[in-house]
């Protein structure tokens, strides 16, 4: 059920981003969410696209430090309360979220070390668990 | 045991001698050499007795600290023949190396001084793998350059068919190398790269080519583009080493057993390792500015001449067999030098070390500045993908071990800057590692 997150290693220089969003461009990748962290020196931009897969590629064809993480993705309501709700399940399970980001709509992917553990609690809450399929549409 | 590093010597008698053995030549061969000098060249006589030591004060090899260093400008200022030690009708051959301000240095040889300068240049062929059967294309230039007209006898006496094609014309160069099926190839690793590019452009066979050595000179060669040049052209290639001031290559030349270290030819040269700075003479295997005395010129004898390159000897027994010293390839010049707060620092150094780190490509930069008032050094350090993790906690981890390997063998701690993959500029020869920005 998981979504398969690219991490790229970016330095914190102009027109770094960009060269990687134009490849995505030109490569017909579709990007669906993602998410800019930064050191100052460095950072690591974090995408979820329809076709991950060939955007690796892309990417490491590109020579880019490129990998392949996998996050869990959801659809919540756009309803007060609803993150609150979601987060609440994962803090129960002991789990930490590592980072979070939302996508496109309401929905938000979420990093934490055990993806598998953090899907079957939540898959009997009132949430809609997102697959990869769901962004080919 | 893996024969093919074993190449066949060109003196045995003299490349396999015992430690003692070359110790004690050496020393027969300084105190004539310093005789030879003291009398024949005014300049030399006239700084000995200023320092008040006489050829007779030689009676060790370490006793050659006595002596005066000979710097590059001395070899300037006596522009041309005042620092020849025969007369000049006994000279049969210049040569001369490119000033590129002012003046150049001339240098001088006789009859005997070709003689060994052949035998060094052979012993290096033979080193790196060339037999007398081979066939050796010269891409080097003549003229006053040593490189052309050295390696050029020196294969000749060893035997080799040498084809002087000189440099340049790279297309004849292949033409050459199909039509005579040439086997060696002289070049600078530079034009060799050239030479490769434009034959893989223009459909040449480098796989089934009769060339199967590459011996190169004239510049530095650094590794990674030694490695390319190996697998694209499929050939075996060393390099070799000298200078003008001394004699011109041969001086040391790499065996196929212990890659980028190079054999001093020890019977012709007197070796030191000091101090940049103090010119103190430093331990064996750290490195520091290579001095050499030439220990067999008749016609432009020099004593402890400062190279300016840096290096570090070792005398340790190699698998080629030979027991020659063998000193580090020189990859950097003394004048590249940085000093960090008080600690010497090579920016070759930051290639070796970042070489053994796994996930760290060699390729890196230096940039130094004393705006907090203390001298501050940054390494940017290209990230190779396989170490990238999508944890930054993971990616700090790793720059702190770079960070602390780089301190643990350079004395001195820097900041290590990850730069992406390719992220630092290449060019092959004179790359820029360094930007001082100190006022």
């Amino acid at each position: 059920m998981a979504v398969q997150q690219l991490s790229v290693f970016i330095e914190s220089k102009v027109g770094h981003l960009k060269r990687i969003l134009d490849a995505f461009v030109e490569n017909d990748i579709s990007v669906k969410g993602y998410a800019l962290s930064d050191t100052g020196d460095y950072g690591i931009a974090r995408f979820v696209v329809d076709k991950p897969e060939r955007a690796f590629t892309v990417l490491e064809g590109m020579g880019a430090a490129v990998k392949q993480t996998d996050v869990l993705c959801l659809k919540l309501m756009d309803v007060p309360g609803e993150l609150a709700r979601v987060f609440d399940v994962i803090a129960k399970q002991d789990m930490n979220v590592k980072y979070s980001y939302s996508l496109i709509s309401t929905y938000i992917a979420i990093g934490v070390d055990d993806v598998v553990k953090a899907e079957s609690a939540l898959v009997n809450q009132p949430v809609e668990l997102v697959s990869q399929v769901d962004f080919s549409s | 045991m893996n024969d093919a590093i074993k190449t066949p010597m060109y003196q045995p008698e003299i490349e396999t001698m015992s430690r003692d053995e070359i110790r004690a030549l050496q020393l027969r061969k300084l105190k004539d050499q310093v005789a030879w000098t003291y009398e024949r060249v005014p300049w030399y006589r006239e700084k000995m007795d200023e320092m008040g030591v006489v050829p007779g004060d030689i009676q060790t090899l370490d006793d050659i600290r006595k002596l005066p260093f000979t710097d590059k400008s001395v070899l300037r200022d006596t522009y041309p023949f005042g620092l020849f030690a025969i007369p000049m009708d006994d000279v049969v051959r210049l040569h001369a190396s490119s000033g590129t301000t002012g003046k150049p240095i001339v240098v001088g040889y006789n009859e005997h001084d070709l003689d060994v300068w052949r035998d060094c240049i052979a012993r290096l062929a033979q080193m790196a793998g060339v037999v007398p059967s081979d066939r050796v294309q010269m891409a080097f230039g003549y003229g006053m350059f040593t490189g052309g007209f050295g390696l050029h006898y020196g294969c000749e006496h060893l035997g080799c068919m040498v084809v002087p094609a000189g440099s340049g014309n790279t297309e004849r160069h292949l033409m050459m190398i199909n039509d005579y099926q040439t086997t060696v190839l002289i070049a600078t690793p530079s034009y060799a790269m050239h030479m490769c590019e434009y034959g893989e452009k223009h459909g040449f066979d480098w796989e089934n080519s009769s060339l199967r050595v590459g011996l190169f000179g004239g510049e530095p060669c650094p590794p990674a583009l030694k490695e390319e040049l190996e697998s694209r052209m499929h050939i075996t290639c060393t390099d070799n080493y000298g200078l003008t001031e001394v004699m011109g290559p041969g001086v040391s030349g790499e065996c196929l057993a212990s890659r980028d270290m190079q054999h001093i030819a020890e019977d012709h040269f007197l070796w030191e390792i000091v101090d940049p700075e103090t010119g103190e003479p430093l331990p064996e295997g750290v490195p520091g500015e290579l001095v050499l005395t030439p220990l067999d010129k008749q016609a432009f004898p020099v004593l402890r001449y400062r190279t300016h390159d840096l290096s570090y000897v070792t005398t340790e027994p190699c698998a080629c067999g030979r027991t020659h010293a063998r000193m580090k390839k020189v990859r950097t010049r003394t004048d590249d030098m940085l000093i960090i707060r008080g600690t010497n620092v090579f920016p070759s150094q930051v290639e070796d070390i970042l070489a053994g780190i796994e996930g760290v490509s060699p390729h890196y930069r230096i940039e130094v500045d004393n705006e907090s008032g203390l001298d501050h050094m940054t390494i940017m350090v290209e990230l190779l993908p396989e170490a990238f993790t999508d944890s930054f906690e993971e990616m700090d981890k790793f720059r702190k071990h770079i960070q602390s390997t780089l301190k643990d063998s350079m004395l001195v701690s820097s900041d290590v800057k990850l730069i992406e993959p390719g992220g630092i500029e290449r060019s092959f020869g004179k790359t820029k590692h360094v930007t001082d920005l100190r006022k």
